[in-house]
């Protein structure tokens, strides 16, 4: 049985479909990447799988347990199961370092002070933050409250990792030292763990396998060699970051276009 | 033509039902959610700090100029009638049922019934209320519980501090100004009041206390469009719970002078 099962999940908000009958299947201690454009259901996606949204139509399980169907408290108890990362990590910006990594230990662990001090310190470190614990969300950069949002993400100890774009809005440096903590958490940790990223280069360092969604629908999800070589025009365009192809709905016109009508 | 108004009444009472409605469900869960663990004590003394204490300068300040006001008012109408010893009683009786609990309540729905919208909202945008769910931890228990038991708490002891500071704002003028003996004005203030009008003042502002932070809380957990939502919470809030406070404080008082 996968560890999280999506099936045939459909979401639309007013007339705009998000997601058209997308199945995918995780597997325990697999790496799953989810790339696809802009506004092509992405986070609509984790947020099903977190029960943040409803489908309209199918159903995410989790360990067998469909999310739509559980009362608040069962969906409390999943979730204590899964650490989710967001795009702009969400820190409580009224806390600090160490109140936000501590928050869920506090909630939900009997733990004397003095052990969720050292669990915060072990998950600071394992995201290179040691020594930030005193700051607040304001005096840390981008890349930085990232990797607080995945300290706070592991410190119950999850099964799964969700990873919402976790390099977006980053120079390429930081990016890759943001690809580098996923990877040595996937590795430390052993967790599942679903990344939507639009970095191609983490991407294939970070995955087991790689989803496409392509107009809420899912195109491809196979492993990244053969993902490289599918032969699908979107894929391929995707692949290649090009604006000419099917995969945007209204392209640009070429630039030499442009350039021919003003001469 | 015709129906086009009906379309139009039909989907303004569905929109303010479904608003109402909304509204309801989410004080519901709020008391419900009153005695769940964990009980977050420090979330609470925080909330405590900021909605009492920090508010005491501005009760104290807009209580002793209203107070002041009223008495000039007083003082200058029964002198028409040369009823002057009566300014002291109607301005104790005044400031008691109806001045104290009502201006406390508007100035704290201006004053803490927007920073919770405009916490929540902020809150709301930010996804840090998504990070809260993600977190296993019901928003509604961690967020609005600690904020409505403060507010129920504090209003009537501020409203208190207002009783006592319009007893001295009275003072000022109609014993400072107008000449009257400090003793009389002691005397007369209380005259016409009961242990019961202290009560029904106290009831008046716990109910204005849930309304401003169940007002609050739920115009900023619903805040929705960034920048331009997170401004429209606050003033939303403050019409909202101002129009409602006025709107009980009607109610209430019918209910409890009979």
């Amino acid at each position: 049985m996968a560890l999280i099962d999506v099936v045939n999940l459909s979401k639309a908000f007013g007339p705009k479909v998000v997601l058209s009958n997308v199945n995918l299947q995780v597997q325990e201690g697999e790496s799953l990447v989810v790339l696809g454009g802009s506004g092509t259901g992405k986070t609509v996606l984790l947020r099903n799988i977190m029960g943040l949204l409803t489908p309209d139509s199918g159903h995410v399980a989790v360990e067998g347990k469909i999310i739509a169907q559980l009362s608040r408290e069962e969906l409390f108890n999943v979730r204590q199961s899964i650490g989710m990362c967001f795009q702009m990590a969400a820190l409580f910006d009224s806390m600090t370092v160490f109140e936000n990594v501590a928050f869920g230990l506090r909630r939900h662990m009997k733990a004397t002070e003095a052990e969720i001090g050292a669990r915060v310190e072990e998950c600071l470190t394992m995201v290179g933050m040691k020594g930030t614990d005193k700051l607040k969300p304001a005096e840390l950069s981008g890349g930085m409250k990232r990797r607080v949002g995945f300290a706070r993400a592991i410190a119950l100890k999850p099964k799964i990792l969700l990873f919402d774009e976790p390099t977006t809005g980053l120079d390429p440096v930081m990016t890759d030292v943001i690809g580098r903590v996923i990877l040595d958490l996937k590795e430390e940790l052993g967790v599942t763990t679903i990344t939507i990223t639009h970095d191609l280069k983490s991407a294939f360092e970070i995955a087991d396998r790689i989803a496409l969604l392509f107009r809420g629908e899912c195109i491809a999800c196979e492993k990244p060699s053969e993902f490289k070589v599918n032969p699908h025009p979107v894929i391929q365009q995707f692949l290649r970051g090009d604006a000419d192809g099917p995969f945007l709905q209204d392209p640009p016109p070429p630039k030499r276009k442009i350039q021919e009508a003003h001469s | 033509m015709v129906l086009t108004v009906f379309d139009k009444v039909g989907a303004a009472v569905l929109k303010g039902t479904d608003t109402f409605g909304d509204f309801a469900v989410l004080a519901g869960r709020t008391f419900a959610a009153i005695f769940k663990r964990p009980f977050d004590i420090k979330n609470l003394l925080n909330q405590f700090q900021s909605v009492g204490v920090n508010s005491i300068p501005v009760v104290v300040l807009t209580s002793l100029a209203v107070s002041m006001v009223f008495a000039v008012q007083l003082a200058f109408g029964f002198k028409q009638f040369q009823a002057e010893g009566l300014a002291s009683q109607v301005e104790g009786l005044a400031i008691m049922r109806e001045l104290a609990p009502v201006i406390t309540g508007l100035m704290l729905s201006g004053r803490i019934g927007s920073a919770m919208a405009a916490e929540l909202g902020t809150m709301q945008v930010t996804e840090q209320i998504d990070a809260l769910e993600c977190l296993a931890t019901d928003p509604v228990h961690y967020l609005f519980v600690p904020r409505l038991l403060a507010s129920m708490l504090v209003v009537p002891l501020l409203t208190v501090v207002s009783v006592y500071v319009g007893f001295w704002g009275g003072y000022l003028i109609l014993v400072g100004v107008e000449g009257q003996s400090a003793y009389v004005y002691g005397n007369e203030f209380y005259k016409l009041l009961a242990f019961r009008d202290l009560r029904i003042a106290i009831y008046k502002a716990f109910v204005f206390g849930m309304i401003i932070a169940l007002v609050g809380c739920w115009k900023g957990y619903r805040t929705q469009g960034g920048a331009e939502g997170v401004g429209n919470a606050p003033t939303s809030s403050v019409v909202t719970s101002s129009l409602w406070i006025l709107i009980s404080d009607f109610f209430l008082t019918k209910l409890l002078l009979v």
